[in-house]
């Protein structure tokens, strides 16, 4: 091993992590050169040296807007997801809804009729539902949907293949 | 790392995705100190590091539920603070760096030393040199560029191992190593010339 093998191994000598064989070669250099031996001892120092630079401390006024910062982000954040959520179940009303009216007024698209009365006719809570407002009822006689009906209903739509038109226009 | 301290990440993940107030403060109160720590590091720069930090833990919070857990939960931030770092020194004009290759040892052909090496190891214990050389190295690990700085302040500055480091940065083991060695040959060798021409010589 000559000067400049050694240098390129100091970090893995250092570490510790170098192989026996090559472990006792550098070793041996070392014991005999002394420029490899100063420049281990530098390099070592430099590398202990750098540790301190490192910020310990963070100044308390940072740490206390810091964090009040952070809170308030995650309140607002909260917030926008509530609203997410209020907008989505809201959608999902009206989407049920323009169904069942659709239904009511038998203004359901072929297509959807079938798909519908298939789930009405396996579905026994959706199907004694929709029995109730059969017959062409006005939308105003439109009782309120109950929360496990609108459930299906939507589930129901969600499995729709895309591009089709539940209603005829 | 502990078992332990995995799972209690992932009982504050799910706090997060969940939207608790109670999990933000338990994540702040974690990470804070390191995370500032660390953009200080690469920014060197008290109201750049508190935005980085503020960018670290928005993402978080946002991106909570997106984040698979394979890897540990400050390497997720550790990154981040990171990328976020690195993009603001990016939207800055960049101060001066150095061509490293000009700081590496000089061999002779059969690869010995050309000169004599000082060796200032003794020298630097001395109390009263410590605050200097903080200063003095802050200066010269400013002129490093980029791509040894970050992975010198990961490694030397922040004490993380290299497999740390390669894995936050998205490097190998052997590519971290040699960078590392690198700063550390740059960082040596201005340390001995200022050691060399500064006070030292004239005492
Ligand atoms: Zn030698």
């Amino acid at each position: 091993m000559n000067c400049k093998e050694l240098v390129y191994l100091l970090g893995d000598y250092l570490e510790g992590t170098m192989e026996e064989p090559l472990r006792q070669e550098f070793s041996l250099h070392l014991e005999m050169c002394e420029p490899c031996m100063n420049f281990l001892r530098t390099y070592d120092t430099t590398r202990i040296l750098c540790r301190q630079i490192r910020c310990e401390e963070i100044p308390e006024e940072v740490r206390t807007r810091l964090k009040a910062f952070v809170m308030e982000k995650v309140r607002e954040h909260n917030r926008d997801i509530e609203k997410y959520v209020e907008k989505a179940a809201i959608e999902r009303r009206e989407q049920v809804s323009t169904l069942l009216r659709a239904y009511a007024a038998n203004r359901l698209s072929p297509m959807m009729a079938v798909l519908f009365q298939t789930h009405n006719d396996r579905c026994e809570t959706c199907g004694a539902f929709l029995r109730s407002i059969d017959g062409g009822k006005s939308l105003v006689e439109m009782p309120k949907v109950p929360p496990d009906i609108e459930e299906h209903i939507a589930e129901f739509l969600e499995a729709l293949p895309p591009g089709e038109a539940p209603t005829l226009s | 790392m502990p078992t332990e301290r995995v799972a209690d990440d992932n009982v504050l993940l799910e706090g997060l995705r969940h939207g608790s107030a109670e999990a933000a403060e338990t994540l702040f109160d974690r990470f804070h100190g390191r995370i500032y720590s660390l953009a200080m590091s690469i920014l060197k720069n008290e109201s750049d590091a508190e935005e980085a930090v503020q960018d670290v833990f928005l993402t978080v919070v946002r991106k909570a539920h997106t984040f698979k857990g394979n890897s540990a939960l400050y390497s997720w931030m550790y990154r981040i603070c990171v990328n976020t770092c690195l993009m603001r020194l990016r939207g800055k004009r960049r101060s001066e760096t150095v061509a490293i290759e000009d700081f590496m040892p000089v061999f002779t052909e059969d690869g010995m030393h050309t000169s004599l090496v000082d060796d200032w190891s003794k020298e630097v214990e001395r109390k009263a040199l410590e605050k200097e050389l903080g200063q003095v190295i802050q200066k010269f690990t400013e002129t490093l560029s980029e791509k040894y700085r970050v992975v010198f302040v990961l490694s030397d500055v922040e004490g993380l191992s290299n497999e740390e480091t390669a894995q936050i940065l998205g490097l190998t083991v052997p590519a971290v190593k040699s960078r590392l060695h690198r700063a550390r040959l740059y960082l040596r060798e201005r340390l001995t010339g200022y050691l060399r021409e500064g006070k030292m010589e004239k005492q």
